[in-house]
């Protein structure tokens, strides 16, 4: 055997190994960080804090990931979070989103905060009751 | 030129001498063994749906709890309360979205309030006064284990009146959301 061969050999071993590597590392960041993912984590995650909730409480939620990734799909940061009754839904993306109930019945309205890179909400009491 | 990349190749694939560190092809089919295990181990663990159902049963027991009593002392108007004034004065809203058939039954709370009764083993005396609301027939299904049963949270907690009267109040709130919580 030439040792111009084994280092060629090396060499290609190396380099199959570490696009392997990459493949798969791709293949996890992709999915971790997936809009799909990001918005049933969210929604969920925001109808339970509405649930925990009292009237007249300020909350704010760091989504940075999320709004990172409204970006790369090229929706608009102000309308991730919507909240309509008591239903929460998360939107990263043109053809998706996300939706969950929560059983405090109070009013909330989401704000976005493009400084703190999220969302503060802010709970109130419905003036409904009779 | 093609001629020796051919041979570089060949000596990939045969592994010509047992102590060099070549590829060879049970190295590619360790490869793609391990890359099909990862792989499958990611999408069934990012393919299932967060479960939250055991948290929000939590979260239900805890605001009941609220509605009943406060640092311990009954609420002062509980026992002339009616079932439904005392679910709108705890502002419950189980409303859920349009999903797979969901209506207004993917919920169940229900409160008592005993008398203390110190003889007994769970110091439950009389029942003096309950209260529920949601889908009753998810009960039968919190005696059951697995992912795909609602989610129950059962709690008791000792409280007074303003008469100091002693009292053990009881909440169980169930859960449902199977569909959004489980695969």
């Amino acid at each position: 055997m030439k040792k111009g061969n084994i280092l060629a050999e090396n060499i290609l071993f190396i380099l199959l190994n570490l696009i392997f590597l990459i493949i798969l590392v791709i293949f996890l960041f992709s999915k971790t960080g997936s809009a799909a993912v990001l918005e049933e984590k969210y929604a969920k995650q925001i109808a339970l804090m509405i649930d925990s909730s009292r009237p007249l409480m300020e909350i704010t939620l760091n989504m940075e990931d999320a709004i990172k990734k409204a970006k790369e799909e090229g929706w608009p940061e102000n309308m991730i979070v919507n909240i309509e009754g008591n239903f929460v839904t998360v939107k990263l993306r043109e053809k998706g989103g996300y939706s969950y109930s929560f059983f405090n019945n109070v009013e909330v309205n989401a704000n976005f905060d493009p400084n703190f890179k999220g969302y503060y909400f802010v709970v109130d009491e419905i003036n409904d009751k009779q | 030129m093609i001629n020796n990349k051919k041979t570089i190749f060949c000596r990939l694939l045969k592994n010509s001498k047992g102590t060099d560190k070549i590829l060879s092809i049970y190295w590619l089919a360790i490869l793609f063994i391990v890359a099909a295990g990862i792989v499958y181990m990611v999408v069934v663990f990012y393919g299932e749906p967060y479960d939250v159902r055991e948290i929000e049963a939590t979260l239900l027991a805890n605001k009941i709890s609220d509605c009943v009593s406060d640092g311990g002392y009954l609420k002062s108007n509980i026992f002339s309360l009616d079932n439904a004034y005392f679910f709108r004065e705890c502002s419950i809203n189980f409303e859920v979205e349009d999903f797979k058939g969901w209506n207004l039954d993917q919920f169940y709370v229900e409160t008592e309030i005993y008398d203390f009764d110190d003889t007994k083993n769970n110091f439950q005396g009389d029942l003096l006064k309950k209260f529920s609301q949601g889908n009753v027939a998810l009960k039968d299904f919190c005696s059951e284990k697995g992912k795909n049963f609602p989610k129950c949270v059962n709690r008791k907690f000792y409280a007074i009146d303003e008469s100091n009267n002693q009292h053990i109040i009881g909440v169980l709130s169930i859960v449902r959301k199977t569909e959004k919580n489980v695969r």
